[in-house]
This record gives C-alpha cells, structure tokens and sequence, in this order.
C-alpha cells in the first residue's frame, strides 16, 4: 500500500487490511492499526488544526497523552463524537473520522489569520484585547469569542447508545500492563489474591509492545509478554480489563474505571452497552501508569511531522509504520538515540541527531556513527520550515558558554524529539498524595502515600526495564502480602538493556528573537514559551495563576506533555526552584470520559424511580393525566372527551360534592408504631395531645422542627393502646420516618415503641361525597358505619369486598369521607370492586388538582405548598393543634421565642379576588398599595390558587404579614398585564360548619 | 377473594445454560420484628424459627425463614396460609414481652435471581462485596436507588426483597444486566 509500512515489523495483523475514511478521503490500514498508525502508514501527518492559531498540527505521540491529533468520529445518527485521539483511536472497516477546528478545509483554513495576528492572543489576550470600547464586549467578542472558542463539534441528537456500570471488588487492583504492573499483577495472582489488572490500551504490554529486542528470563520480550498474558488468562482469581482506563482514584482506594465494550467493533452487537463503569474498592492498589515523554520547546516545534522519539519507536516496532523517510532528531535524552537507530535499521535515512547535551555516552555516538548518522552533541534547533509539513530543521552549535553560533539547515520530512520522561503520577496525585522533587532528575516523585497504594516503574521514575520488571514484581508480592496472602518477588534477567540518561532543558536556545518564536509548550491550548514568561512579568509567580493565566495544561490532555516543561519555564522567569513554583493538582478523569459513561443506565425510564401505586395501572387505563409528586407519579386528573384539565377538574369536584368521587391516596406515607410507649412518643413527636385519644379514633397531627416550624401532618389513628397508624405526607414520607428513627435512637432509646414504614403494606382509597356511605355500607363487614357508631375521625378493622381493611372516617375534601385501607395487592380489585358498585351514583375518579381544589375550598393546608418551612403552627392559623398542657414536644420551646409571637409574622389567610373570575398566581406577590415606588415593599405572597367551582368564583390562599388582622381590607396583587385587587378573608371558604363532613 | 396484583407477574429474565434466571418469587407472609434482648428467644419459640443474633444472619425452620437485619430488627417470612397464626401467638406474646410485630407481606415483593452469572448481574447495581457474602446471610442494602434486603439463598441463588413501588426500577435494571450477561460482552 504505501512505502511507509515495513512488512517486517510490528503487532497488527499485515493481513488483514481494513478501510476507513479521513475527511472523506478513504484509506487502508491493517487490523490492530490505530488512526494515528493507519495515517501516518499513509504518509499523513496533517490531521488538525490547532485551538486559538488555527496552526497545523500533526500527530505529537502515540498514546493517550495526544495533544494534537483531535478527530471527530462519527458512526451514524447520534454516534458522533468529537476530540477523540487518533493515537488511541482503534481502526475498523468503515470508520468515518473528520479533522477538526478549520474551515473551510483543513489544508485552507481562513482561521490561519488568527496566527499571523498571534500578537493579539498572548497570555490573558481575552482580558486585554477584547476591554475596548467597552460596548463592544456584549455585541462583537463574546460572540466571537464564543464562535471560536471549543474543540470540536458537539452532538446535536440524543446519543442512541446505551451505559453499564458495575462494582467490583478485590485485593489488589494493578493499573497498567507495562513490565512493572505485570509483574506486580503476576506475582499477587500468584498468591491466590483477587487482582484485578487494568489498562487503556486495546492490549497488554505497555511500552513492552515497542521493545521487542528486549530479552526476559531467557525469551524475547514479546514471547515473554504472551506467556504473562496467557498466566493471567488462567489464573480464575485474575480479572484482566483492556481498553479500560483508571480515570479516577477516590476516597479508601476506590477507584473508577471507564472499560471501552464497543467503540472499537466494526458491528455493533445489538444492545450492547458502549462503555461501562466499573466502581471498584481495592484493599491494595499498584499504580504502574508508565510514563509521557517530554516534547522539546523550540521555535516551530508544532509543525506537522514533529513529533516524540519514543512515539516514532512505537510506531515502528509496535504498527510497522516509518513516520518518514527522512529523519532528523533532536533530544536531550539517550531514549531518542535508540529510536533512531531503530529508524535508521529499518530503512529510515536518519540525517542527523542534534543532541543538546555537549557530552552524550560513547557507546549511543559510535552506534549512531555505525548507522550513518550525523551526530551533533552541544547543538541547538532554533527552526523548522515546510507548509503543512516539516520540510527542513534549522540547527545551530551552542558554545560552553551558550552562545549561539551560525545555523545550517537539514533536509528532513520527520523530526523527532525527546526532552526526557515524565513519570505518570497523576493517579497518585488524586489521592492527595504528596509528590517529591527530585532536582536532581528534575522530576516529581511519588512521595509518602495516603492510601494503601504503591507505585513501581517507570511512574515511580524507574525506568530501566529490570528495575521496572523487579519493582514490579516487590510491588505485587507486598500488595498481595498486606492483602492477606502469601506471596514472594520473583527474580529477573533482562538481555540487551542499555541504561537511558538524559538532562531536563527549558526552551532551547536560540539566535533569534525570541519574543517572535513560536516554542509551544501546551499543544493543544496553543500556549508558547513566551506566553509564559509573559505572565511572570506580568506578576504571576505562583503556577496556579501562571496555568489560569495562560490556559496551559487545561486542555482536555490537562497539560499531560506540557506540565513540566511549563513549569520549568516559569520556575526559570521567577528565578525560584520548581517546587517553590508549585505543581497544578491533577483532577480526575485521567483522559477524557463521556457523559454516557457516568451516567451509566441513569437515562431514559431508569433516570430516575418511578413510584407506582397498585391503581395506576387502572389510572393509565382510564386516560388519566400524571404529575409527579415526589418519586411517584400521581394521577392528575382524568379528562373526559375532549375536555382540557380546567373542564376536568370542575366535573371531578362537582361529581364529588354531588354524589360521590373516588381518589387514589396510596401514596400517603405510613408509619406503624407500636409499643407501650407508642402514645408518649408521638406526645413528643407532634404538638397535639395523644394521651387521651382513645382507640378506634382519628386525630390530625402536626409536627414541627426544633426550630417550631411547620415539617410535615396527617392523620393519626389508634388502632389499639399500643399501636397507632401514623398518615405522613407523600414527599415527607421518609423524611419523617427517619426523623422520627433519629430522636428515639438518640434522644429516647428508653422508650420501648418502635417503627415500621407500611406506607407501600396499603393501598389507600378515598371515597368522598354524600353518597359514599351508601356505597360500602353493603361492602364492609364488622364495621357498624352509622354516624352515631363511626362518627367523623374514627377508625376501624373489619373487611370490604371480603378483603381486611383498615377503615378511616376521614375528608380532605370537606365531604362524608372514608378513607380504605387495603393490603396493596388487593388495592386494584377493590377499587374496581367500588367503581363497579358506585356506577348507580355517578362515581366519578378525581386526581390530585381536584383533591388540592377541595381541600382549599375547606382550608385545608398542604404542607411543602401554604407553608415554606418558615411557618409556626400559629402562622398557619393551626394554634388549635397544640396540646397546651403537654410538658414538650418538638419545637415547643422555639414557639415561645420573641420572634415567633410578633404580630406582623407572615400568616395564612384567605384571598377572593375583586374579579371572581380571576385566578390569581400561585407564587404572586402582594402589596398593600399599588401605588407605592418601586421597588414596592412586598407583605406576602400567593401559596394556593384555584377555581373553584363549588363556589362558582375563584379562590386563593396567601401569606400576608400580619393577615388575620387585616381581614376584609384589600390587598394588590400586580401580574403580567394587570395588577388584582384582591380581599382577605378567613381560610374556609365552603361549609364552614362542617355540615357536609359530619353527615 | 378478589384478584391480586403482583407487579412484573410472570415476568421473566433468562440467558440459557443456567447462566442467568430471574423472576418474581412467589407471595409469602412476612413480618417486621422489632423486639429488644431479652424477648428475643422468646419470640423465635412464637414464629417456630431460633432467631439469629448476629446482624446479616438468617435462621430457617421448615419454609420459615427469619433474617437479622438490625440490633433489634428482624423480617420473618412464612409461607401465606401462616400468617394469622403468627399474628395471634404474637400478640399472646405481648403482655409479657412488648415488640412491634407488623405485617409487610404486601409492601415487598420478592424477585429471585439465579445462575452462574447472578452475582455479576447484581453488581451492575448493588455495591457490595458478594464474594464475602456467605451462603444464608441476607442485609439490607441498596441496588441503584432503591433500597432493598439482598438474601443469599445459595452459592448462585439470591433473592432480592423489594418495596412494590421500586420493584420495575430494579428490573430494569436486572434486564440491562441480562442483555450484557447474554452478549457476553
């Protein structure tokens, strides 16, 4: 296919050719290619735009760290995603993929202007540039700024694919597969310990996969690597994740793992999850997370063809690509030396290796020397030219004292760089682990570590291959030792090692000016040298601000190539050591990580619990209308032909006050509590009296918060001395239970009573209306139901329709109600039961607008609507619920406070509007005098607000300061449009004498 | 009697070759127990099962079953036809041993889960450690949002006890599970 695949080389499968497409554009790569490899065997270095210059960028490396090389991949309706690496990318048959950040293409992009403008966007260039004049911020640069702004395209539709998750848990969990974490996870599953080995990549191996000339106890090195796979395979105790990145470490060793199931399928099985979750809590964790290698900073170093030594190496020996022809290298480390031998053994025509080092170890120059390389120790590169392609290098000596002497250019299509390598701590570092300075290495270390975690290889900064395979090995046997089990480092022979050093440099030198060059540090925020230098003469010295500053290392790589060099830059401006400079704090994820993936099977019906009721499969049946009320969904209202829901509601409340409604109330929340203490407990809990209250009756209940305010009512009925059946609101269910768990665990634990949610044992239907003791009457057995026998608030066990109830004579609507209990599984059968028999007096299903309408028409509040957790009893106008004589209750202290007894506290009242016909807002503020300034001083507002069609006008229930004392003066209410006079009146607006309810 | 509704009756989850089954356990009776110390024996010789002390033990006699599952909290389940018995010897029980006997048979359902891959799919969404979980220990515990009481029947059996109302949420849950457990992916 292409002169840049060397058949001999590599670990994808030469034959198996798979076809893709790149802006359009179709190509071969092989099976095991990634887009990065399948490219440049291609001979494509070109595949973006860079964010603020619009420069042309190539591919920097081959692994997760990839700043530059961004695409959009797209596979179909919704399977659009933009930014993901090329380099991690795998290929398949198929793949569509587009560059990105350019228009109108990415070899002529107009966005170009903006680098020949670079001085506009230096460092902070959003504060400076874009301050004058003034009036122009909102109209021309936000939205310019906004326009260019972002990597990428977003997608527009819901994403089709779906998430799992899953929790895992084991003794050691062992992040990253190089030589060090697979001795680590060899040696702990030898000991018969849970392991659990993670890596990113679609493989085992890590930078094993680059070195095949390496020899381990006697086998080459990928012999070596599939004999460890093959054990691990085996071992039953051994979970092995690929493709699965570690992107978080959290709290007690508890690690996110983000596992990649079907990005790279060429099909998509049907529903299959794309990417899954893994929560894992570890009792020992190994972080082997390798190491990034440093780019070196000089003028140009961004053009496509440049890119990191050890990356070209990887590409050679792991895909079998040559990313040129012709190459020269630059570097400041040994590791870029056998890259180029490599290159140079498999037909590359290497020009030269500039090495900044004046003295580089004999044995690398007579190697170099053997293959034709021109070595030139103690130079510089000060330049590289070619459009969208590196065509030449500028190199120049650099005396011992650092002067610069004259350049020569060296022809080359590649040019590979080392400036040494970064150890991958980034991990450790979530767990606010403290990383050491090594001056020495110029690097940091992990320090002292905060959780049962270890760190061994070249993440720990070991990078020979033994040291790596042995602190591996120590690092597995002790994990799984401290785990609780058995376990001994192996040994390891290493063939054909050579021992890396290299120097750490900040921005190479140069004969230029070096205000106009262009040495990017941060690849893909478009950050250069001088930008940061900028900053520090700007007065930032610390590099939190110098980061924020100039936005380097808040990419979405998080500065993974351009941290150190950064640093190194600013600690060198400030003129103070790097540690005193300060490191960013890493935050999770490690690399990018979908929504999707967090959300897991949290969307679509699963987003949330749906609470359903046994009857609201009869409700959905019989067209009802839901609302949600808290988890549960709750029938509205039941809308008739044609009806809209203000139609609706006036028939449900008609029917109801007619004849007869029947209304799901199963979602109450249900407390049994039983004891012998079961009465002095609820005496504490709520502010009436209960001491008295006999069995067989109901009373309500109100129950506050320490601090006196209104929490939560319902009715309570005595079942017996000990046993009371405790109705709570619907969303204060749990609440309430809870609260109640908690003051007699902590407050009361002498009282012998205790609690049993039964909200979900009952199915609760309410019947109200005149005729709805005409209906059970024939129903019920063992219940004398006789107002004399079974008066309002009364209480009672027997049966209905032949199943136990418990029945409760009890109205939220004003009318003769009962409410029945039954066990749910019945709920459905008795309610059709009911319906059926009630057909002879038009019963007629209501939903919870019409229950909230009735109840207002009463008076009645709900709690969580007329009150806001700033209401006394008093202030409710519910004094008459509490029990004066009782020694305490919760809240009856805050009640006596100065501030709880001022005459202008907010109080519930009534409101009829001038206009019966107006329907004020539920939430509208009111004034006393509409003719005030503005801003007008607001004494209330409108809590409760309906039609009411019992009345035939409509009605409102407000908090107005100081309101009872101002009934029947008037009042404003100003809305869109139209400003309502509104009256104060009482807080019950039908059958005041209760007439209705005790018939 | 009228007819009962069971949410997710007859539903039914399976990947072949016992991997994975899951389905709606049959009704049962069952009581929450909360009784203090001394009362505790007492109240196991009542139910006819010695009742386990130890939080996340259970104890079975027959088709009883009790699980500890709180310092004084404990659900008993019996087959349906028990249920007024146990009710009637309880409250004999009460004048001298005071405790709270309710009856929840109808607030939960069970759902079985079963197979060689039942431990996997219930860690899609319950974050306990189920390799430390002995065979007859049961625990309340969450799966997602909804809590439940996770009881290990068996070495490849469990059976989740539920609230009705968060029961569909957990099956939906449990089939996303399937469908992967079935692709083997």
């Amino acid at each position: 296919m292409s002169t840049y695949r060397v058949a001999a080389k590599g670990r994808i499968d030469q034959s198996r050719p798979v076809h893709f497409t790149f802006n359009g554009e179709r190509f071969e790569g092989r099976k095991g290619d990634t887009l990065a490899s399948a490219l440049l065997a291609n001979g494509v270095h070109l595949v973006g735009r860079s964010f603020k210059y619009h420069r042309p960028r190539g591919i920097l490396s081959a692994g997760s760290e990839e700043p530059n090389a961004l695409v959009g991949v797209s596979r179909g309706v919704g399977r659009s995603e933009p930014n993901t690496r090329a380099t991690v990318l795998e290929v398949f048959e198929g793949l569509n993929t587009v560059s990105q950040n350019h228009w109108p293409s990415l070899k002529r992009d107009v966005g170009t202007i903006n680098d020949a403008f670079y001085m506009l966007f230096s460092a902070g260039f959003y504060y400076k540039t874009f301050m004058w004049p003034k009036s122009f911020w909102n109209k021309v640069y936000e939205p310019f700024i906004r326009g260019a702004a972002g990597l990428g395209k977003s997608p527009s539709v819901p994403d089709p694919d779906t998430y799992a998750s899953r929790y895992a848990h084991c003794d050691v969990l062992v992040v990253g597969s190089g030589p060090a974490g697979l001795a680590a996870a060899l040696e702990a599953g030898r000991s018969g310990a849970k392991i659990i080995l993670v890596d990113e990549q679609a493989e085992l191996g890590g930078s094993l996969l680059s070195e095949p000339a390496a020899g381990i106890n006697g086998q080459p090195a990928w012999q070596w690597l599939e004999t460890a796979a093959d054990e691990l395979a085996a071992s039953k105790n051994v979970t092995v994740l690929t493709r699965t990145t570690a992107i978080g470490y959290y709290h007690e060793n508890f690690l996110g793992l983000c596992q990649r199931v079907t990005d790279h399928l060429e099909t998509l099985p049907e529903g299959a999850p794309r990417e899954r979750m893994w929560r894992v809590r570890a009792r020992q964790v190994v972080l082997a997370q390798g190491s990034i290698e440093k780019p070196l900073v000089f003028d140009g170093n961004d053009r496509p063809g440049v890119m990191l030594a050890g990356s070209a190496r990887t590409f050679l020996n792991r895909y079998g690509v040559k990313v040129g022809n012709r190459a020269v290298v630059v570097t400041s480390h040994d590791s870029a030396w056998l890259a180029a031998i490599n290159l140079a053994e498999a037909g590359v025509k290497v020009s030269a290796i500039i090495d900044i080092r004046a003295s580089v170890p004999y044995h690398l120059v007579d190697l170099a020397k053997a293959h034709g390389i021109e070595v030139l120790t103690g130079w510089t590169v000060t330049g590289t030219s070619g459009r969208l392609r590196v065509s030449s290098v500028r190199v120049n000596p650099v005396t011992a004292g650092g002067k610069v002497g004259r350049a020569r250019n060296i022809a080359c299509d590649t040019l590979l760089m080392c400036g040494g390598w970064t150890p991958s701590v980034h991990l450790f570092s979530h767990t606010k682990g403290k990383l050491d300075w090594n001056e020495e290495r110029q690097m940091f270390l992990p320090g002292a570590p905060t959780e049962e975690t270890r760190c061994a290889g070249a993440g720990n900064g070991v990078f020979g291959l033994l040291d790596a395979l042995k602190e591996g090995a120590f690092a597995g046997a002790s994990a799984a030792t401290d785990a609780g089990f058995k376990a001994k480092a192996g040994d390891y022979q290493i063939e054909g090692e050579i021992a890396c050093t290299g120097i750490s440099v900040k921005e190479l030198p140069t004969d230029r000016n070096s205000s106009s060059a262009k040495a990017f540090v941060d690849f893909q925020n478009d950050v250069t040298a001088k930008d940061i230098r900028l900053a520090v003469r700007e007065g930032f010295q610390s590099i939190e601000h110098i980061k924020r500053y100039t936005t380097t290392g808040m990419a979405t790589d998080q500065g993974k190539t351009s941290n150190i060099n950064g640093l190194a830059i600013a600690s060198d401006a400030v003129r103070r050591p790097t540690p005193a400079v300060g490191l960013t704090t890493f935050r999770p994820p490690y690399t990018p990580t979908t929504f999707g993936a967090f959300a897991g099977y949290t969307r679509g019906s699963l987003f949330e619990v749906t609470r359903k009721t046994a009857i609201d499969g009869w409700a959905e049946q019989n067209g009802a209308v839901f609302e949600p009320v808290s988890l549960w969904r709750r029938a509205w209202y039941f809308p008739e032909r044609g009806e809209d829901m203000h139609q609706s509601v006036a028939r449900e409340c008609k029917a109801t006050r007619q004849s007869l409604g029947i209304f799901d109330a199963s979602t109450l929340g249900k407390i049994e509590i039983v004891g012998p203490d079961a009465a002095e407990f609820i005496n504490r809990m709520y502010t009436n009296a209960w001491s008295k209250l006999a069995p067989g009756r109901l009373r309500y209940g109100l129950l506050l918060g320490e601090d006196g305010f209104i929490r939560d009512d319902g009715v309570i009925g005595r079942l017996s001395t000990d046993r009371f059946h405790v109705t709570t609101t619907t969303g204060g269910a749990a609440r309430v239970l809870a609260t109640m768990e908690d003051y007699l665990q902590t407050e009361w634990p002498d009282l012998k009573v205790w609690l049993t949610s039964t909200t979900e044992q009952w199915a609760v239907i309410a019947l109200n209306g005149p005729n709805a003791r005409q209906l059970i009457e024939p129903l019920v057995e063992g219940i004398d139901l006789s107002n004399q026998a079974f008066p309002h608030m009364s209480v009672a066990e027997g049966n209905i329709c032949g199943v136990p109830t418990r029945l409760f004579r009890v109205s939220f609507t004003g009318e003769l109600g009962f409410e029945i209990n039954v066990p749910s599984r019945y709920g459905r059968a008795v309610w059709e039961a009911l319906y059926e028999a009630g057909r002879q007096y038009d019963i007629t299903p209501y939903g919870t607008e019409a229950m909230h309408v009735m109840r207002a028409e009463k008076g009645y509040i709900i709690v969580g609507q007329d009150t806001d957790g700033t209401l006394t009893p008093d202030d409710a106008g519910l004094g008459w619920a509490i029990g004066k004589a009782k020694p305490d209750f919760v809240g009856k202290r805050s009640l006596t406070r100065s501030d709880m007894l001022k005459a202008d506290r907010k109080q519930l009242v009534g409101l009829m509007t001038r206009d019966p016909k107006t329907v004020l807002e539920e939430g509208a503020h009111i004034v006393a005098d509409p003719n005030q300034p503005v801003p007008m001083k607001m004494i209330g507002h409108v809590t409760s607000s309906y039609w009411s069609e019992a009345l035939g006008r409509s009605i409102a229930l407000a908090v107005i300061e100081g309101g009872r004392a101002r009934e029947g003066q008037t009042v404003h209410v100003p809305m869109p449009g139209k400003t309502h006079q509104a009256e104060i009146t009482g807080m019950v607006f039908f059958d005041p004498e209760n007439e209705r309810l005790n018939a | 009697m009228l007819q009962q509704y069971r949410p997710l009756d007859g539903s039914r989850i399976a990947v072949p070759d016992s991997v994975l089954g899951i389905e709606m356990a049959d009704d049962c009776t069952r009581f929450n127990l909360r009784i203090a110390g001394t009362g505790i024996a007492p109240a196991g010789k009542v139910f006819g099962v010695t009742l386990p002390k130890v939080i996340g033990q259970t104890a079975a006699s027959g088709d009883k079953l009790a699980l500890c599952l709180g310092p004084d909290e404990w659900q008993l389940m019996a087959p349906l036809d028990e249920r007024d018995r146990i009710e009637a010897a309880f409250a004999a029980l009460y004048a001298k041993v005071p405790h709270s006997l309710v009856d929840i048979s109808h607030r939960e359902v069970g759902i079985v889960v079963e197979g060689s891959a039942a431990a996997v799919a219930l860690c899609s969404a319950c974050p306990l450690d189920l390799d430390e979980m002995p065979v007859g220990a049961a625990t309340r515990t969450i799966f997602d949002k909804a809590q439940i009481v996770l009881i290990r029947q068996g070495r490849d059996s469990f059976r989740i006890e539920v609230w009705q109302s968060f029961a569909d949420h957990v099956w939906g849950i449990l089939q996303a599970a399937g469908r992967e457990i079935t692709l083997e992916i």
